[in-house]
């Protein structure tokens, strides 16, 4: 609508992920790293769905049925790269270790793996919202603002902005899930995160009745806060259960 | 990072207000002028055909360079130098300030408007060459130019500058891999002389590690260099130089402001590698959250040749290059061809924008560590430039198509 819109808009998609970065992410160029290839990993994953899909494209059919398969695949398709990026990430951290203890340094701590997995989820969350939501915030800056029918009550801007929050907490904060669930082997941990996101997906199907936004979005809310929830209680069990390796310093 | 947000918005800026196509004559375009309404062929013929005579008097200006250098003609070389600068800063930036002017009518006079110019061109010029000022103007200057440089470039003419693109990163690829290449000529002469290339060279602020007293500097002696060189239109020729290691993170990092183990450069010493070097050494009393040192250090210490850890007390000095203040070093040239791929993937959409930036950071990732294996004269140019026109194509044929639909339909995953 304005400047002042846009910004808005941007920040409501980002704030709270701006302010983890600057907060924890910053200060270790390790991390930003990390960030910087989930959200690359991320934004490959998205071309390649695309390249998939491009053949059918643009979808004219008014039916659900059609949206469904392409979230389907997409998201089947990146929780499969998730898991390759924890393959990944193992073979770092046993590199690192092993180069920790040639020079006589202590191993990766608790904490750090942890930050680690947090850099990750953010990288993941922060491309999201870029590609889905912000790329298309350019008209948002002029002088108008733009309307869909099936959720006609609020500007569109506005909308995406809401969805991309909660999408972008729930992937930062499921990286975290789904790692610690795959160095533990928790079986329900690493079923959790997967189905979280086919869920969440599956909530903004619910968009695509007219009016449905109005339920989509509170429930997709609340899809986000369980999984906060989730891996805030993990996170408590994890470092309160040896205490030794527990550091006081981010 | 910052100067490229600079420019794309600039350039929108601009783009908005030019409807009128632009069309500069210049070297690049020489050979032939594009207008929108040629088939498929005969722009790409015409694209190559301007890229060749592009690349072809680039490759004849860097020789002669090479060849004053071995003249040890350094004296002129510097005055050319600060010649090209000051008619980049004054004549450029003059344009694109009167369009800025134009654009948001600002108020101000002919004589005030020449005066503030020509005065910001003269301190640009010192700033550049007399490396005694305040970093910030400096490292500002720097941005300015190269951002002044990318914009002209950015009204070729679309095709020309993809073609042009890559065309410059092929000739990178030879000028300094090949060995009758006229950039390592230069940089083999400049080792072996031991003396400065005369560059535009951009430093980031000097990084001293504050905790660990214990922890010396490591100085590496680079014997490799990645090579940036900007060819430029019928006005200017900014030869540009550089040491290795561009950083593009470096900013970013340092204003953070970090206790991470930093490795201080003295000389031309560039240790880079913020972006690879995770090391955060506390060496607090008690609580230390130490991590491990990564796949940098273990680079160092290749490159080093020796067994020693990054706590080694070697200050090699190597009087290379402008840093004397030991700082890490970037060049400029690099950064130019960069922006001009954002600028003009912004010409089109921001989704590009954010494809493209992406890109050309992995290329800069996978260029450094490229750097750390191979331990000599790399070109910057090459991977950086071909991921970014990649993705660019990419997101502009695929992506973008695909995110639309999903998210009109507020479908979001």
């Amino acid at each position: 609508m304005t400047i002042t819109a846009g910004i808005g808009y941007t920040l409501l998609a980002i704030g709270p992920s701006l302010s983890l970065f600057i907060s924890v992410i910053s200060k270790k160029p390790f991390l930003i790293l990390t960030v910087l290839s989930s959200t690359l990993l991320w934004l490959i994953s998205l071309i390649v769905l695309s390249g998939l899909w491009r053949a059918f494209l643009p979808l004219k059919s008014t039916t659900w049925w059609p949206y469904a398969l392409i979230l389907l695949t997409s998201i089947a398709f990146q929780e499969a790269l998730r898991l390759l990026f924890w393959r990944l990430y193992k073979r770092l951290e046993d590199i690192l270790d092993a180069f920790a203890d040639k020079i006589a340094k202590p191993r990766l701590l608790l904490t750090d793996k942890l930050l680690i997995a947090l850099a990750g989820g953010l990288g993941h969350g922060v491309a999201h919202a870029v590609f889905f939501c912000i790329s298309l915030l350019t008209p948002a800056f002029g002088p108008a603002t733009y309307f869909v029918e099936k959720c006609s009550k609020i500007p569109f801007f506005l909308v995406s902005a809401i969805i991309a929050l909660a999408f972008v907490t729930i992937h930062t904060f499921s990286m975290v899930i789904a790692f610690n669930g795959y160095a533990e082997g928790n079986k329900v941990d690493q079923l959790f995160v997967p189905v979280v996101h086919l869920v969440a997906g599956m909530m903004t199907l619910v968009n695509f009745a007219s009016g449905g936004c109005v339920i989509g979005i509170p429930l997709l809310y609340l899809v986000m806060m369980l999984t906060l929830f989730h891996c805030g209680k993990m996170v408590w069990r994890r470092l309160t259960d040896n205490p030794n390796r527990l550091v006081n310093s981010l | 990072m910052f100067m490229v947000v600079i420019l794309v918005s600039i350039l929108d800026n601009s783009t908005s207000s030019d409807s009128s196509s632009v069309q500069v004559t210049s070297i690049a375009t020489i050979a032939y002028t594009e207008s929108s309404s040629d088939s498929f062929w005969e722009k790409l013929k015409g694209a190559l055909l301007n890229s060749l005579a592009f690349v072809a008097v680039v490759t004849v200006v860097t020789f002669i360079l090479v060849l004053l250098f071995y003249l040890r003609c350094t004296k002129f070389l510097k005055y050319y130098m600060g010649f090209s600068a000051f008619v980049v800063l004054g004549f450029m930036g003059g344009e694109v300030a009167l369009f800025l002017i134009e654009k948001f009518s600002i108020p101000i006079d002919c004589i005030t408007f020449l005066v503030v110019l020509f005065n910001f061109a003269t301190v640009g010029v010192l700033a550049v060459f007399m490396s005694k000022m305040a970093i910030l103007v400096t490292q500002g200057y720097l941005v300015v130019i190269g951002v002044l440089v990318a914009y002209w470039f950015t009204f070729l003419p679309e095709w020309t500058t993809w073609v042009l693109l890559v065309a410059m990163a092929l000739y990178d690829l030879a000028a300094v891999l090949l060995p009758v290449g006229p950039l390592r000529l230069l940089v083999e002469l400049a080792i072996s002389r031991d003396e400065d290339i005369p560059a535009l060279v951009y430093e980031a602020r000097p990084v001293i590690n504050h905790d660990s007293a214990s922890r010396g500097g490591v100085v590496q002696r680079r014997v490799w260099r990645e090579r940036r060189n900007v060819g430029n239109d019928s006005t200017n020729n900014l030869n540009n130089e550089s040491n290795s290691n561009s950083n593009v993170n470096a900013n970013l990092v340092l204003e953070s402001n970090s206790t991470c183990g930093t490795l201080l450069s003295a000389g031309t010493g560039q240790i880079d590698t913020r972006l690879i070097i995770a090391e955060e050494v506390r060496n607090l009393d008690g609580d230390a959250e130490v991590t491990v040192p990564l796949i940098q250090d273990r680079m160092n210490v290749q490159l080093q040749g020796q067994e020693e850890v990054v706590s080694s007390e070697n200050l090699m000095l190597e009087g290379m290059g402008l840093g004397s203040s030991g700082a890490i070093k970037l060049g400029l040239g690099d950064f130019i061809f960069y922006s001009v791929l954002v600028g003009r993937a912004a010409m089109y959409d921001y989704m590009t924008v954010y494809a493209c930036y992406l890109a050309i950071i992995a290329g800069l990732g996978v260029t450094l560590m490229l750097l750390a294996f191979c331990q000599k004269a790399l070109p910057a140019l090459p991977v950086s430039i071909m991921l970014g026109v990649l993705f660019y194509l990419l997101t502009r044929l695929l992506l973008e198509i695909f995110i639309v639909q999903c998210s009109l339909n507020l479908l979001m995953f």
